[in-house]
Order: C-alpha cells, then sequence, then structure tokens
C-alpha cells in the first residue's frame, strides 16, 4: 500500500507541476489542457469498449466450452490446447499476431497462394487496424483460457453435475438446466473476478502498444507516451491521465470489494 | 497525518539541488587525465539498436579503451527518451553520482537535456582530437540551431535521405507535387512514421513550402510556423487517403516502415544515414536494387554527439573515452562501409599525412549514396521548436483528424 500511495502523491504532484525540474510550480494548466484535448475520455471510451468485448466474448465462449465439452476439457490433448496461451505473455501472442495476421504475414501469404487476394494490399486490415481487431483477438485468446478454468473448477466445487441431474429428475429441460441452475451459479461465484478482469484489460499495455493505432489509443500507451514526450514542458499531462485513471481504478475496485463483503456478510 | 509528512519527504526528496561542475580541468594537463582515468569504469548509455554499431562497440571499442588506457567500458541500452528519464529522474531525486557517464545523443535529447540542466561541459576543446574537427562547419558546430559550446563532442555526420526499389518504381518523388501525383498513382505505398524519421520529413517538406532550403533557418518563428504548417496539414490531409491504410493510422516508427519497405508493403522509404541503405542490402533485408535520394529542395543533415552526464562519477575516463571515439584511428574503422558505415566527423584536410591517405583511400559504398553526392541537398536542422510543434500538431491536426 505504502509504494503505491507514494507514487500516487508523487504523480498528484506532478499533475499540478509542483515537482518536475522543467515546472515551475503550481498550476491547474495541465488539468486544463487535458480536459480540453477530449484525449483522456476518448482513451478512456476506447479502452472500456476494448476491455467490454473481450470480456464478453471470453467469457461467452469459456460458459460455452464448459457446459458443452466439461468432460472433453479433462482429456489432455484438449486441456493442453485450451491452457497453453495461458503461459503465453501477452508481448509474445502480440508478435505471434502481427506474423500471422498482418498484411505480410502467414495468412496473407496462404490467401495469395490460394488465389483469395491478388496481392499484399488486398488483404484486409487486421492489426493496427481501426476496429482493434488485433487487440482483441490477443486478450481474448490471454484470457479465456483462465475462465475456463475457472469455470470448471466452480463446476466441479459447486457440484453442478448433481445438481443438473437433480433438477432433470425433476423435470427441468436442458435449456432450463443450463440457464436456470448452471448459468446463475457459475455467474454469481465468478462475478467478481470477471470484473477484476476487466479492470485488468482496461489498463492493458504492450498488446495494444504492438497491434493498436495511433489514435484512439488505450489509456496505459497514452499515458506513457505522454510521459515520454519530446516536448519536456508537457510531460506533467501524463501524470493527470495518469491520475485520474487511478482515481477510476480505485474507486471501482473499492466499489466490487465494498458489495462483495456486504454480500458475504 | 503520516500521509502528510510523508509528502514533505518526498518534496525535500525532490527540490532541486546545485550541481556545479566542481572538477576544474582547465588547469589539469592531458598526459595526467589519462592516468587518473586509468583503472576506472565508464558506464556508456547508447542506442544498441543496430548489430553493426553493437558489433563496433563490442569488439573493437571495448578491447581498444582497456588496452590503450585500462578503463572498463560498460555499455547500456537506452536512446533519447530514455536517457532524458534517468537523467531528470536522478536530478528529481537529487542523486549526486549517477548511474551514466557518458551518453550518445542527437540535436533533440542535446536540447532537452540543455533544458534540465542535465550536461557536464564544456569539456570538447581539452580533448587532444578535437583539432581535427572543423567546428566551424554549421552542420557540426550548429546543433537544431543552437551552438554546441563544446557541450557535446561530435561522433558522427550523416544526412537524411529517402529510398525506393529501383525495379518497382523507375521515378521517385523528390518534391510535393511529384508526391501528390505518385500516391494517386501507386496508393498506400507512401507513409509518414510518427516519429523522429517522420517528422525529419515533414521539415523537409515544411522547407519546401517555405519556399528554399534555408527558409527554416534561424530562431523559431511562431507565424512562419503558423502559415507554413496549416499549408502543409491541408496537403496531407488532401491526399491521406492515397497513403498506407488511407491515412487512417500512421506508423509508430521507422523501423516498422523498414520491415513494410522489405516486404513490399511499402515503395518509397527513409532515414538518416544516407538512408541507412547500405548495411540493410548487405544483411539481405533490402533488395540489391534499392537506391537513395535527396529531396530536390534539401534533406535535414545533422551530426551526433557524446555528452557527459552532469552527474556523472567519472568525466574524467568519460573524457579519454570520447577522445579515443573521436581519434583517427576509430572514425576510420567506424566510416568503414562493412562495418558501421557512418561519416566521419573529423575534418580530413586537417589529418596528418599518414591518415589522410587511409581516409581517402578507403572503400567506397556499394548500394547508398556517398553524403558528398548528396552535399549540395543538405538543409540544417532548424530549431527544436519546430519538431515540438510537428510532433504534436501531426497528432492533433492529421492522426486524429
Amino acid at each position: 500500500m505504502v509504494p503505491f500511495a507514494a507514487a500516487f502523491g508523487y504523480s498528484l504532484l506532478y499533475s499540478f507541476g509542483i515537482i518536475g525540474v522543467v515546472n515551475d510550480g503550481f498550476t491547474l494548466e495541465f488539468w486544463a489542457e487535458v480536459f480540453r484535448s477530449g484525449a483522456f475520455l476518448d482513451a478512456l471510451i476506447y479502452s472500456v469498449t476494448i476491455a467490454l468485448i473481450s470480456v464478453f466474448i471470453s467469457v461467452t465462449a469459456a460458459l460455452w466450452f464448459t457446459l458443452k465439452f466439461q468432460k472433453k476439457l479433462r482429456g489432455k490433448i484438449v486441456s493442453f490446447m485450451i491452457y497453453l496461451p495461458l503461459a503465453i505473455p501477452g508481448i509474445v501472442a502480440a508478435f505471434f499476431t502481427v506474423q500471422i495476421l498482418s498484411k505480410s504475414g502467414l495468412f496473407s501469404r496462404f490467401s495469395y497462394l490460394l488465389g483469395f487476394t491478388s496481392g499484399i494490399t488486398d488483404f484486409p486490415d487486421l492489426i493496427n487496424d481501426q476496429y482493434a481487431i488485433g487487440i482483441i483477438l490477443v486478450l481474448i485468446s490471454v484470457v479465456m483460457p483462465f475462465f475456463v478454468l475457472l469455470f470448471l473448477n466452480v463446476y466441479d466445487n459447486e457440484r453442478l453435475d448433481q445438481l443438473t441431474e437433480l433438477a432433470r429428475s425433476l423435470g427441468a429441460s436442458n435449456s432450463q438446466t443450463i440457464w436456470r441452475v448452471s448459468l446463475p451459479v457459475i455467474l454469481r461465484k465468478t462475478w467478481t473476478l470477471i470484473a477484476l478482469y476487466f479492470i485488468f484489460l482496461l489498463g492493458a499495455y504492450e498488446v495494444p502498444l504492438i497491434l493498436g493505432q495511433e489514435s484512439p489509443q488505450m489509456l496505459s500507451v497514452l499515458i506513457v507516451r505522454e510521459l515520454k514526450q519530446f516536448d519536456l514542458t508537457k510531460i506533467s499531462e501524463g501524470y493527470v491521465v495518469a491520475v485520474m485513471y487511478t482515481i477510476l481504478v480505485s474507486i471501482a475496485t473499492i466499489l466490487l470489494f465494498s458489495k462483495r463483503s456486504t454480500e458475504n456478510g | 497525518m503520516k500521509y502528510v509528512v510523508f509528502i514533505f519527504v518526498l518534496l525535500y526528496a525532490c527540490s532541486p539541488a546545485n550541481h556545479g561542475s566542481e572538477l576544474d580541468i582547465s588547469t589539469i594537463p592531458w598526459q595526467e587525465i589519462e592516468q587518473k582515468a586509468s583503472g576506472t569504469t565508464v558506464n556508456f548509455m547508447m542506442w544498441q539498436g543496430s548489430p553493426s554499431i553493437n558489433s563496433y562497440i563490442n569488439n573493437y571499442v571495448i578491447p581498444a579503451v582497456k588496452e590503450k588506457y585500462n578503463i572498463d567500458l560498460k555499455i547500456t541500452g537506452g536512446q533519447g527518451p530514455e536517457i532524458v528519464q534517468l537523467i531528470m529522474g536522478e536530478k528529481q531525486a537529487n542523486v549526486g553520482s549517477g548511474q551514466v557517464d557518458m551518453v550518445w545523443i542527437n540535436g533533440e535529447t542535446f536540447f532537452q537535456l540543455r533544458q534540465i540542466d542535465g550536461l557536464w561541459g564544456p569539456f570538447v576543446t581539452k580533448l587532444p582530437n578535437a583539432q581535427y574537427v572543423n567546428f566551424e562547419d554549421e552542420f557540426i558546430g550548429i546543433d537544431f540551431q543552437q551552438p554546441v559550446n563544446y557541450m557535446e563532442a561530435p561522433w558522427s555526420v550523416s544526412q537524411f535521405a529517402l529510398f525506393y526499389d529501383t525495379t518497382r518504381i523507375q521515378d521517385p518523388p523528390s518534391n510535393l507535387d511529384e508526391l501528390e501525383s505518385y500516391v494517386k498513382s501507386k496508393p498506400g505505398t507512401f507513409t509518414i512514421s510518427n516519429d523522429f524519421s517522420g517528422m525529419t520529413l515533414l521539415k523537409s517538406f515544411l522547407a519546401e513550402l517555405g519556399g528554399g532550403p534555408e527558409s527554416l533557418n534561424g530562431p523559431f518563428d511562431k507565424i512562419k510556423y503558423q502559415e507554413l504548417s496549416t499549408q502543409l496539414w491541408s496537403y496531407i490531409n488532401k491526399n491521406k487517403k492515397h497513403f498506407w491504410k488511407n491515412g487512417t493510422t500512421f506508423p509508430k516508427e521507422h523501423t516498422k516502415m523498414d520491415q513494410m519497405y522489405a516486404n513490399g508493403e511499402l515503395l518509397i522509404d527513409y532515414g538518416f544515414g544516407e538512408g541507412g541503405i547500405e548495411d540493410k542490402v548487405i544483411q539481405g533485408l533490402f533488395p540489391k536494387s534499392t537506391r537513395g535520394y535527396a529531396w530536390d529542395n534539401g534533406t535535414i543533415k545533422n551530426s551526433n554527439y557524446l555528452g557527459i552526464s552532469y552527474n556523472s562519477q567519472n568525466k574524467l575516463g568519460a573524457m579519454v573515452v570520447i577522445n579515443f571515439l573521436m581519434s583517427p584511428e576509430a572514425q576510420l574503422k567506424k566510416s568503414d562501409p562493412n562495418e558501421m558505415d557512418s561519416n566521419t566527423i573529423l575534418d580530413v584536410s586537417k589529418l596528418p599525412v599518414e591518415w589522410r591517405t587511409k581516409f581517402e583511400a578507403q572503400e567506397r559504398r556499394k548500394y547508398g549514396p556517398e553524403m558528398a553526392d548528396l552535399q549540395e541537398k543538405a538543409i540544417q536542422e532548424p530549431d527544436p521548436q519546430y519538431m515540438i510543434r510537428l510532433f504534436e500538431d501531426f497528432r492533433t491536426q492529421v492522426i486524429e483528424q
């Protein structure tokens, strides 16, 4: 907690120009400039959208896998394939994606060989693209296995197979057992973790750095860009964004856990 | 309460401290400097992104300074922003003895380090090999329109150049009108990297709009900048739909452009070091049919330099190493096209005959242009303010539009 508070205090002072080699003392100018330029809001909306889509697709797919294949997932080969991505760092996954999906990548070469495209420019933009397709794909492939693992555990711990059997013997249909029994049990047990993962993805750095666009950018990329910029007199703007982001995430986390503790209590 | 105390401690720790240069080198003879430096370690922070540079440093410079001066040269990776961040951080934290003694910088970093008084000096006149350098040369003695004032020692000089593949383009554009018709005829094959290289290209464009190679010389002129940059952004915005990815985004750095040039996605690329073509063709990354050329109105030519950090623990050792790096021996080795391939900053006519003949007899480049070929189209680096504004406005006026 102390190092975190120290870093936050330092950023706060820096954002008001109180410290910093090229700053001349207290000013609100940096805060005003960040609000005026709208950079923070753009980055926030962009990050929230990407994180939401990634978490939503990951959770949906993981639920589907768990409920549909929960027996097969315990097999050696399938589980190896599903869990392997867990061991791959985001930065490596991002580089793989460049190798595979870029215009000069593997898929582009295959599609050229098979005659689907007639050259490098025909292949669609899948990385550094407008819709963040590359970023979302990598985030899903990194996050989904984790959810599969999590849901399978909950499935076992809550003895869901016995519960579904019981529901069936009481006359529930297949879809009823899924929608009324399995899903509510799994989601109720895991929603805090899902929400935390959303917050974690909000701060993704390496993946959007490699696969993203120059504008808009995700929050962490924006912050680092501002901190490292050429114009030293504007470095404080990076700290403004960092402070706002920290406050936002802290509030979200506190809300999440206070709700959880009241629920448990 | 704990936090209030803490913040005060933090504030105290961050308060600026006075670092004068207590070391007076004017009275110490050079032999004594070399003696005092013997047996010490010098930490050198430099960009390590090129195999040929790394090989020059690791296989030649490090053993040579050990043998000649008994100095252990330790290399740390880091360029412009990292150097500035490190020295700025040490300044804020009031660190008296810095981690780094010498740094490899170019004009933008020199400008930033000067803003925070991050460099120690002047020291260059003390170096024996400085006698072979012509500081009157506007491309060496003046860095981004600022006199270097012997606060940094020149290490190499190069010119920005564009390049293309002769088998794919016959007549590459060399002015803005030609570029406009070029991107229309070959859409998607040109772009501007959102980094130092891209901004350097934009400076050439700006100078062309200004009406001549010298139009940006002198101190920053806000009105001139406003007028010219407005024209530049409207030119780019009008044509960017024919750029790479229809101008919806721009590459973050020029290494990415080099890759895209190598795989044929881009047909025109550019860079410092007269384009930086030679070693990439030799490595097999670029086709042998690659040729470099300059913009009609000129491309930027500048030097890169070696500086000593304000809180270096071994300023004398750093001076000895820098003096060696400027020596005819080290410079000759460095300008070999098969090695680091970078132009010497020495004025060959000032050298002793023995070295002059060696420089004159040196092998020439096979693929890239010689700096002398582009000399007539060399323009000076404009004031750093132009770069700062271009960076910011390129983002707000072009990328975010």
